[in-house]
């Protein structure tokens, strides 16, 4: 499987590794009321769809950078790679 | 006291060979100081290294030489870069930490990294046995580089001219990244 790297170009999925469901960025706000029910749904609640799915993965023996990799779970076709970084500043995070 | 005369050893015992159009050596000479952008400052931290070294900062994936050709900027990643100079003392770090000022964040690792040069016109044949980058001269052009792996050892692999590529690796498995490009090298010599 090639993933290609939106600053690197075309790489072999062997230089990267595989941590899941690109969820676990959107961290819960600690402070809310049902905090510990919303860390629960964090930490160990996932969807398992077939078809597309986000997840993350981390250029290990690359440029070290975590990447948003947009797959098909049923055909392992990828639509899109973004920085992870590039994610979560659009999702509000300061930097 | 005893009077301890103690002198640094090359990795690979200044290993120089050569194979049926491909040249093989070690490069011993060089210092290596890593260079981490503090998040959020990076274009402040490119300024000042950019002012420190008269050399402009690549872009990721690629390395810049300076005129004389002694110091070689490697961007690694967008927070990363090498600094790979030629340089006498056991105090390189301070001498670039100096020049940036607390601009960036910077750590020796110049015994941490063996290097390998390899080249002649059956270089790029004998690489393409174990580095997974398309090295064809369209995909990779001189001063390229990539940090990939080779026989699962991290590799960075940097272009320097037509048929010469810099490999570095790891000094701990040093023999072992010899013994797989040597290897290489014979699968096609």
């Amino acid at each position: 499987m090639i993933i290609n790297h939106p600053l690197l170009g075309p790489r072999d999925a062997a230089e990267f590794v595989y941590l899941g469901d690109a969820a676990l960025i959107d961290r819960p706000d600690p402070s809310v009321a049902d905090a510990a029910e919303k860390f629960h749904e964090y930490g160990y609640l996932r969807d398992n769809p077939a078809g597309e799915h986000q997840e993350l993965w981390y250029h290990e023996q690359g440029d070290r950078s975590w990447l948003v990799v947009t797959r098909n779970t049923l055909s392992h076709e990828i639509s899109k790679v973004e920085l992870a970084r590039d994610v979560a500043v659009a999702r509000g995070r300061g930097r | 006291m005893v009077d301890l005369n103690l002198k640094a050893e090359p990795f690979l015992g200044h290993y120089s060979k050569g194979f049926k159009g491909v040249d093989l050596r070690e490069i011993d000479d060089n210092s290596l100081v890593s260079l981490a952008l503090p998040l959020g400052e990076e274009s402040k931290a490119i300024k000042a290294i950019e002012a420190a070294f008269g050399i402009p900062v690549p872009d990721v994936g690629h390395s810049a030489l300076a005129k004389n050709g002694a110091m070689r900027l490697l961007r690694l990643g967008r927070d990363q870069l090498f600094v790979v100079f030629l340089y006498e003392g056991m105090d390189s770090e301070p001498y670039i930490a100096d020049k940036l000022a607390g601009a960036v964040y910077s750590t020796d690792q110049s015994h941490v990294w063996v290097t390998l040069e390899i080249s002649g016109p059956s270089a790029r044949a004998a690489l393409e046995r174990i580095c997974p980058i398309d090295l064809n001269p369209d995909a990779f052009a001189i001063h390229q580089l990539a940090r990939t792996n080779m026989e699962h050892l991290g590799t960075i692999i940097i272009r320097t001219a037509p048929d010469t590529y810099l490999l570095m690796s790891a000094s701990s498995s040093a023999g072992s990244f010899l013994h797989a490009v040597e290897t290489s090298i014979e699968n096609v010599a």
